[in-house]
């Protein structure tokens, strides 16, 4: 939905990007602004209606809020912990509470929840200001600029994750080499459809049959095909989105941050997760891996930290104890590389072992994938016949 | 070698610069590249135009 739909196109992408263009540079960000508030009115509210639309004030009190930003001021804290709450409220309200009152009916259960559009992306946007902004390492740039930046509607739904201070040069930028730049993005935003209409969604057909009453019924062999099929289905769907909000953003002149770099068949765990979905690697271990200690902490407190920023990446592709269980399982497949590298530093040349350590590698991650696309009780169930029967 | 193949497709997908290939091949440098590139296209938008109408949902994204 959006980035395959015509009116992205030519009612948002083709007028902004062109108008952006033209416009002299200062006022070149209000376009962003206005194009990206209609964008978010008009997708949020096919979305989630009035309310959903109403979120567009969210980004409104942000940009006010992020305008008190100073370095080391209170105001920063403030806008770190808005961000939080929001997410927390939007997205895990009734996931916790639920928990909490478990077996019994939650009091306070939020029936009418809903997701304001591109929710874990923009708000992770917001910390990732407010933190820098109170560390000064960005300038805070004029209220047009920032409202420019989180409400650039290329990356606003599903990201790349984008950093402010990368950002900023790009928009103050004269636009240059125009033909080059739309032929790029034309190419880029064409790849990722074909990656979502000819390979994802042709996926649909095996990756369909991952529910309880199908997994009951099939051939024990048939599982893992399925798997393997959601394992492509969910590379080619994100990194096709990926490629047309790239491509996008190359029509404005801008290039925002890459997120996929050849994941599968990497030697590693580490070094898949240094390729996939790399804006938000970076996120995590800028915003949460650092400040527990990263690295340079005791040896047991690595592990820790490892695990727990897997556990928070779980708990952020979705509020289900699956996300979490997926999160903890690539947790701990980090955690058992880090310590078998203090073994053995260096890795082999042998292209035997390198070719064993990449298919493992794969086959770990599509493994890991059940736990993504299923519940708990369903992959579990999975499990349970692939290897019992 | 790899290398090089993995880089022709990056170009060819929007993803690179021609100026970030190090002695890009002729038929991607030469004077009838735009050829390529319009055939590239086309292809592009038959492939997807063979294939829509599948599915209308991106699975990542619905956070």
């Amino acid at each position: 939905m959006i980035f395959n739909t015509f009116i992205y196109y030519i009612a948002f992408l083709l007028p902004s990007a062109t108008l952006y263009r033209l416009m002299p540079r200062r006022f070149a960000p209000w376009v962003i602004v206005l194009f990206g508030s209609g964008f978010f009115v008009y997708f949020a509210w096919q979305m989630a209606g009035l309310w959903g639309a109403a979120c567009l004030f969210i980004f409104l009190w942000e940009s006010i809020v992020s305008r008190l930003y100073r370095p080391g001021s209170r105001w920063c804290f403030f806008g770190i912990v808005q961000s939080l709450v929001l997410l927390g409220i939007y997205k895990y309200w009734n996931f916790f509470t639920d928990h909490l009152f478990f077996h019994h009916q939650n009091p306070i259960h939020w029936r009418g929840q809903f997701l304001p559009l591109g929710i874990s992306f923009f708000t992770f946007e917001f910390f990732h200001y407010a933190w820098d902004r109170r560390a000064a390492k960005t300038e805070a740039g004029s209220l047009g600029e920032y409202l420019a930046f989180i409400l650039f509607f290329p990356t606003m739904v599903a990201g790349p994750i984008k950093r402010y201070q990368d950002f900023l040069p790009k928009l103050r930028a004269e636009c240059v080499n125009w033909s080059n730049d739309w032929e790029r993005g034309f190419s880029r935003i064409l790849t990722g459809l074909v990656k979502k209409f000819a390979i994802a969604d042709l996926m649909t057909a095996w990756t369909d049959h991952l529910n309880m009453r199908d997994i009951a019924i099939a051939h024990r062999w048939a599982l893992p095909l399925w798997l393997l099929a959601y394992g492509v289905k969910i590379y080619a769907d994100f990194s096709g989105y990926s490629d047309i909000a790239i491509g996008s953003a190359k029509l404005f002149g801008i290039a925002v941050p890459e997120n996929f770099d050849w994941p599968y068949g990497r030697r590693n765990i580490q070094r898949f997760w240094q390729c996939w979905h790399i804006s938000l690697t970076r996120w995590l271990t800028d915003y949460v891996f650092i400040p527990l200690g990263g690295s340079r902490v005791a040896t047991w407190r690595i592990y820790f930290n490892v695990i727990a920023v897997m556990f928070i990446s779980g708990l952020w592709h979705g509020a289900g104890v699956n996300f979490i269980v997926w999160g903890l399982l690539h947790g701990v497949m980090l955690a058992v590389h880090r310590a078998w590298r203090t073994f053995k530093p260096a890795p082999s040349l042998d292209p035997l072992v390198v070719f064993l350590s990449r298919v493992s590698t794969f086959v770990l991650v599509s493994a890991a994938w059940s736990f993504f696309c299923m519940d708990i009780h369903t992959a579990l169930f999975f499990w349970r016949r692939l290897i019992g029967g | 070698m790899l290398k090089r193949f993995r880089d022709i497709i990056e170009y060819l997908a929007g993803e690179r610069e021609i100026t970030s290939l190090h002695n890009p091949p002729s038929f991607l440098a030469g004077r009838h590249e735009w050829m390529l590139r319009t055939l590239l296209w086309i292809c592009a938008v038959v492939l997807i135009y063979a294939f829509c109408g599948q599915s209308s949902k991106f699975i990542y994204i619905d956070f």
